[in-house]
């Protein structure tokens, strides 16, 4: 025979598998699940959008970044120094004519190899002021 | 792109999960066909009004679908469907300034036999919801996973992230607590 205690869980147990009893009857189980599709059809666009949206909003910032990025160069462009303050040239004034001569032909062979001008007169018949002068214009 | 295969009723839940992932809405819909009594019960039981329920069973199962990817079978399907039904129920009580819902549910008396022994049960019917709605939150639905839905403590403990042991303690608290304002 049970004791009380059992009694009392397997009262407790009824009653608590009979609730909501009601509730679960009456739910429209197909409509419920028409209803949900229909949402879960709803919500499906939606998320698509959620997913492009960020693809738009980069692409979107990309543009900007890139008209304000050329913008700001255009506007900086012509307040930029058009020559370097510095002349290397400045720092050519302690060297010997040979020395200066040796510096030349180097730049004249890194010049030659991109823009060879066979017409120039050689660099030996120049006197130091004249190889400072090429150096100068050089520099621009 | 061609439409997934339809998934038949007989189709497991893994199955039907699979093909809504898919694609297949009507496997969503065979999922609610399976178990949304079951979550209206659990719902119902766990403090929401009758008029509530149908919404509150469509929250939970939009709320599933859209979480589905997390579901990793550490439960059955359904068990892990009335926790979030449980985490539905805790959000529309907060909605609506009221943590727990306590309904009379006129449905839970008997419309035939003795009225006295309606009247009984009645009474008692309303206590126990009376009672669920004053546990605390772990104990009314380790209560309801265990003596509405029959699950057992390994399946209750895999779903609500605990241990069986917790799981069983928890039970036995709610019941020593219940029995006490039921006598």
């Amino acid at each position: 025979m049970k004791d009380d205690a059992t009694l009392h869980d397997a009262k407790l147990q009824e009653l608590a598998q009979r609730l909501g009893a009601h509730a679960a009857e009456r739910l429209d189980v197909e409509a419920t699940a028409a209803a949900l599709v229909r949402r879960l059809h709803e919500r499906e666009p939606q998320r698509r959008f959620r997913w492009m949206q960020p693809a738009w909003l980069r692409a979107a910032a990309a543009v900007l970044v890139l008209a304000g990025g050329v913008a700001l160069v255009r506007r900086l462009g012509p307040t930029l120094p058009p020559h370097p303050s510095h002349y290397v040239a400045e720092d050519l004034n302690g060297l010997s004519a040979a020395e200066l001569r040796d510096v030349l032909s180097g730049l004249d062979q890194t010049l030659n190899q991109t823009a060879p001008l066979p017409s120039e007169p050689g660099l030996n018949e120049l006197g130091p002021e004249q190889l400072k002068a090429v150096l100068h214009s050089l520099e621009g | 792109m061609a439409s997934p295969e339809p998934v038949a009723a007989s189709s497991s839940d893994a199955a039907l999960i699979a093909a809504w992932q898919a694609g297949d809405e009507q496997a969503a819909a065979e999922l609610v066909r399976r178990h949304a009594r079951a979550l209206a019960r659990f719902l119902a039981g766990g403090g929401a009004r009758e008029a509530d329920v149908d919404d509150l069973v469509q929250e939970t199962f939009i709320r599933a679908f859209r979480a589905v990817a997390k579901f990793r079978g550490q439960c059955q399907f359904r068990t892990w469907l009335l926790t979030i039904g449980g985490n539905v129920l805790k959000d529309a009580g907060r909605r609506a300034g009221r943590e727990k819902v306590v309904p009379l549910d006129d449905a839970l008396r008997d419309r035939d036999g003795d009225p006295h022994e309606q009247a009984v049960a009645g009474e008692a019917a309303d206590r126990l919801r009376a009672g669920l709605a004053r546990l605390p939150r772990m104990q009314r639905e380790v209560f309801l996973l265990r003596a509405q839905q029959g699950l057992a403590y390994e399946e209750i403990a895999a779903a609500l992230d605990t241990s069986t042991g917790a799981a069983r303690v928890h039970y036995h608290h709610a019941v020593r607590r219940l029995k006490g304002w039921l006598e």
